[in-house]
């Protein structure tokens, strides 16, 4: 393996920690006008379906919006067992149990 | 209790604590065989254990490492593997964001150190419990998502992968399926919906078009920013305990 290794390693533990630590450090301790506690309240909403919708609907880099596409069943059934509150490693366990099965049989 | 970290009265956070770690229990399965996957496949591409290990605990961002090792094995320069974790990663500027006002009164020393642990599976656990989000339930699970990952890499260091391929048995989907049924659960008020919707539609457009993670940090930008600026400003205080 090449030498520099560690040096990587190094320079992408800082990059990590300064995308993370910056804003945590410094929205910390300020009071923040209501405009901007809307913002960080909408924030999760926005960011948690873009980080599972293109997971279930964009494979290879196309679209997978067809009914053979295990995922959106899957998401279809842990969505729906969720809204009614089903418990949350339950209602995951069923929905990654269906896209299993389903990629089974394909 | 630990005594001492926080200035202010706060409740008994032992009990948070470990209700953060049992919310994120439908994840630790999942995280812990992906760590047992990287720790298999950066072996094999060559890194020692100890680099292994070095990266699991210091980076702790296991997307960008998964991208790392091959960049690593295939000769790519240093300079484009950290930049390309950077923007991997950039989507934490939004976590951090959102996270960082339920932490006053935490000694600086402390913030330093729970920054580093920043992940998207606690994130999304602590936002779905409450807003703002609960401290203590999001160092639960926090702590839980880092033992498992960094065990499943030094698993999967001694034993190679236990699964060659995790997504015969769906374990991939876990991921996808928190984030949504954690979305489902905050869905309260139509504007909800709206903002939900909107950002579904446009990281999937996004995805389509840009390489790599950037329809995370696009999306989640833009849809925010865009919904706070329409939306009455009532909204801001509105707290929705679960």
């Amino acid at each position: 393996m090449r030498p520099d290794v560690w040096v990587v390693i190094v320079g992408m533990a800082v990059a990590t920690y300064l995308t993370r630590a910056p804003m945590f450090l410094a929205l910390a301790h300020r009071p923040l006008p209501p405009r901007v506690r809307l913002w960080l309240r909408l924030v999760p909403l926005a960011v948690l379906p873009a980080l599972a919708v293109p997971l279930v609907l964009v494979r290879d880099g196309r679209l997978a919006l067809g009914w053979r596409n295990p995922a959106l069943w899957g998401a279809a059934v842990v969505f729906v067992l969720a809204a009614r509150r089903v418990n949350l490693l339950a209602s995951v366990a069923v929905a990654v149990a269906v896209v299993a099965l389903l990629r089974a049989l394909a | 209790m630990t005594p001492g970290l926080t200035a202010g009265a706060r409740p008994p956070c032992a009990a948070t604590l470990r209700e953060g770690v049992v919310a994120s229990l439908a994840l630790v399965p999942s995280v812990f065989v992906y760590g047992t996957v990287f720790g298999g496949l950066a072996v094999q591409a060559g890194l020692t254990v100890a680099q292994v290990l070095g990266m699991s605990v210091l980076v702790f961002a296991g997307a960008s490492q998964f991208v790392a090792v091959p960049m690593l094995a295939a000769g790519a320069s240093g300079a484009a593997i950290v930049v390309t974790t950077y923007v991997v990663n950039m989507r934490h500027y939004l976590m951090a964001a959102t996270l960082a006002p339920s932490f006053r009164g935490f000694r600086r020393a402390w913030l330093v150190l729970i920054a580093h642990l920043i992940n998207d599976e606690s994130f999304a656990v602590a936002v779905a419990r409450s807003r703002p989000p609960d401290p203590w339930i999001y160092v639960g699970s926090a702590l839980a998502i880092c033992g498992a990952f960094v065990g499943g890499v030094g698993v999967g260091l001694a034993l190679g992968g236990l699964v060659s391929e995790p997504e015969r048995y769906g374990l991939d989907f876990a991921f996808p399926a928190v984030f949504l049924a954690l979305v489902a659960v905050q869905l309260r008020h139509r504007a909800d919906w709206f903002v939900a919707i909107g950002a579904a539609v446009l990281a999937v457009a996004l995805a389509l078009v840009l390489p790599g993670n950037w329809h995370i940090v696009v999306t989640g930008l833009v849809v925010s920013v865009v919904a706070a600026w329409l939306l009455p400003l009532d909204a801001a205080d509105r707290e929705d305990p679960r």
